[in-house]
């Protein structure tokens, strides 16, 4: 039977690391300085992160030991919890892995950290990423690149890479990032973790430096389904600084029993057998091998299982790429070294912002702004921007199409496992390409979650991507749960893992 | 081999071998654009930006394989609802000051804009 040291606990399911700490078996106090020391190791080995504040997690966690022994409900009590360094914490510094807000401290609480330290959750530290949510690999990070626990000469993808790392090291049970297209589900498959994005305005988006504002959303990083499902359950809800917060009633993803998925109809996408742009036409062997077994499994559980064509998927690269960067170069123009962040140069008005953003800016970020500017710029609007959000509104046909037959969509969340650092940092539309599976639910607004499905024959985690109509979590993380049983995942440890 | 009418077809990934530019990212056209966008780039960054966003655009062009007939407009394809826009509240003006590169009498401090000749 597992222990119930601080360092037991940190190894097992965050469910249990609350129910501990709501008992008085251990204290919040003491899981926070064990993860701060893990933080360290995990920094040190993967740069997975940016900063840490060790007086402020102490004396938060602190404030959870009273509030536990004061018997107040807590679904939290005690969880570390690392954030994305693209979502407010008050107090500490927010830099989105960009230079260009050095020295910025967080006014307020993101509403999703509001609502997870409400639950008793405790932040031990910010998490590296790429800048502004912009990279699939974290290599576009001011901080540095982070590395893979499973293998440091790979990628853990990105942006949200560094949260992924962190909870992969086992420094943190739990973490959360901003997914705009994938940034949370494809880290998550390439580091061997669960992770999911909500229905669009599910989570709150207030308090996340914004990126793409019509895509972008909140979700997390955990290393089970049970605990990716309690962080929703305590991430989701309305919320009024938020204009695209939904108010209908938040879906019940922690119902027992689960939902019967005897009967339930699974779609396999037909376009992830030839993923657009794929180098030699197709899928990684492995991941291909995978999907297949992945839908023997949901089979074998009882789920009717068929293939479903989404046919504008194809697209999907294309119209993310010219919508959500038009909308990233209007985001970012509030970047200019007026309000907040670095400030370079004082000849001129005009000079402060060129030279500010000229400075702050990396390379994959003024890529992404000038495509964005060009795609937005007079002569061009129609046919580039224009045309990508009508494709964008026909995908979103597609699938409510595609869900008149299925119940969820099943396919890889990467069509290869995590490749090696540097391997596409020289060809932006390869690294763009890596995204294939993961911007179509992002385009629709549509929950996804990736849970693992296996290994590769190098030993690299692989992901599986379950896709369903709005509001459809449940459904998602139930039969998230069966390929988490059936993969043995939750079994493996990385060998990086921190102790 | 040719996209199918419905733009689907089984060729969208060599898609890359089979257009032409039809707007041609040259080192004039970034440097256009960045200005609007407030960057400045070296001639190095601006060759490599015009190299990498000629290919990248030029796998965009597929968009316009897809039928005009299969698009609604951009109107009535709106996927976002938003609440009513009303105003909150504000930030307390000393945590404003003290993320401000340059604060002074209640206001940001920018180099000077109007001079006694007109705008700078």
């Amino acid at each position: 039977m597992r222990g119930e040291s601080p360092a037991d606990l940190l190894d097992g399911s965050f469910l249990e690391v609350a129910r501990a700490v709501a008992a008085g078996r251990t204290t919040a106090r003491a899981l926070a300085e064990l993860a701060l020391s893990r933080v360290a190791k995990a920094q040190s080995a993967f740069g997975a992160f940016i900063s840490t504040d060790p007086a402020a997690t102490l004396r938060e966690a602190d404030a959870v030991d009273r509030r536990a022994r004061a018997g107040e409900p807590l679904p939290l009590a005690g969880v570390p919890l690392a954030v994305k360094d693209n979502i407010n914490v008050a107090g500490r510094p927010s830099t989105a892995g960009s230079a260009i807000l050095a020295g910025f401290v967080s006014p307020d609480n993101a509403t999703c950290v509001a609502r997870l330290v409400a639950a008793g959750a405790v932040v031990v530290g910010k998490t590296n990423c790429d800048a502004f949510g912009m990279g699939s690999s974290n290599e576009n990070s001011a901080f540095g690149p982070v590395k893979n626990p499973w293998n440091p000469g790979r990628v853990p993808g990105g942006s949200s890479g560094g949260s992924a790392a962190a909870v992969a090291a086992r420094a943190v049970p739990l973490s959360i990032g901003t997914d705009t297209g994938g940034s949370v589900r494809q880290p998550a498959a390439f580091c061997g973790l669960v992770g999911w994005k909500p229905t669009y305005g599910r989570v709150s988006r207030y308090g996340l430096i914004a990126f793409a504002s019509s895509f972008d959303q909140a979700g997390a990083l955990t290393r089970s389904v049970d605990e990716a499902a309690r962080a929703f359950s305590v991430m989701a809800g309305v919320d009024p600084k938020d204009a695209t917060s939904l108010s209908t009633p938040v879906p019940e993803v922690e119902s027992d029993p689960p939902p019967d998925l005897r009967g339930r109809k699974v779609g396999l996408l037909a376009e992830a057998e030839s993923p657009a742009g794929a180098e030699g036409g197709g899928l990684h062997p492995d991941v291909k091998a995978s999907f297949e077994e992945a839908g023997e499994t949901l089979r074998s559980a009882g789920a009717v299982v068929t293939a479903v064509s989404v046919p504008r998927v194809r697209f999907a690269v294309p119209v993310y790429y010219l919508t959500a960067t038009a909308e990233a170069s209007s985001n970012l123009a509030r970047f200019d070294g007026v309000r907040y962040g670095a400030r370079k140069g004082d000849s001129s008005l005009a000079a402060l912002y060129r030279e500010t953003r000229s400075a702050g800016f990396g390379p994959e970020v003024k890529r992404r702004i000038l495509l964005g500017t060009f795609a937005l710029s007079a002569g061009y609007h129609d046919a580039y921007y224009g045309r990508a959000q009508r494709v964008r509104a026909l995908l979103a046909r597609d699938f409510a199409e595609a869900f008149r037959e299925v119940d969820v969509i099943l396919c890889p969340t990467s069509p290869e496992p995590a490749f090696a650092l540097g391997a596409k940092t020289d060809d932006p539309l390869a690294m763009y390409l890596a995204d294939v599976f993961t911007v179509p639910a992002s385009l629709a607004g549509l929950p996804a979650v990736s849970v693992p499905s296996g290994f590769s024959r190098d030993g690299l985690p692989i992901g599986m991507q379950f896709i369903g109509p709005g509001d459809t979590e449940p459904l998602l993380f139930a039969f998230a749960r069966v390929l988490e049983g059936a993969s043995g995942a939750l079994a493996r440890r990385a060998p990086g893992a921190v102790s | 081999m040719t996209l199918s009418s419905d733009g689907t077809g089984a060729s969208f990934g060599r898609q890359a071998d089979r257009y032409t530019f039809s707007v041609k990212i040259d080192p004039a056209l970034v440097s256009k654009v960045s200005a609007l966008a407030s960057l400045d780039l070296t001639d190095t960054e601006r060759r490599a930006m015009a190299e990498q966003l000629s290919r990248v655009v030029e796998f965009f062009e597929a968009l316009k394989d897809i039928p005009e007939e299969l698009l609604e407009d951009s109107e009535s394809s709106r996927v976002l609802s938003l609440r009513t826009d009303e105003a909150g509240g504000c930030l307390d003006p000393a945590v404003v000051e003290s993320n401000a590169p340059e604060f002074a009498h209640g206001h940001f401090v920018v180099p000077r804009v109007v001079t006694r000749d007109g705008p700078s």
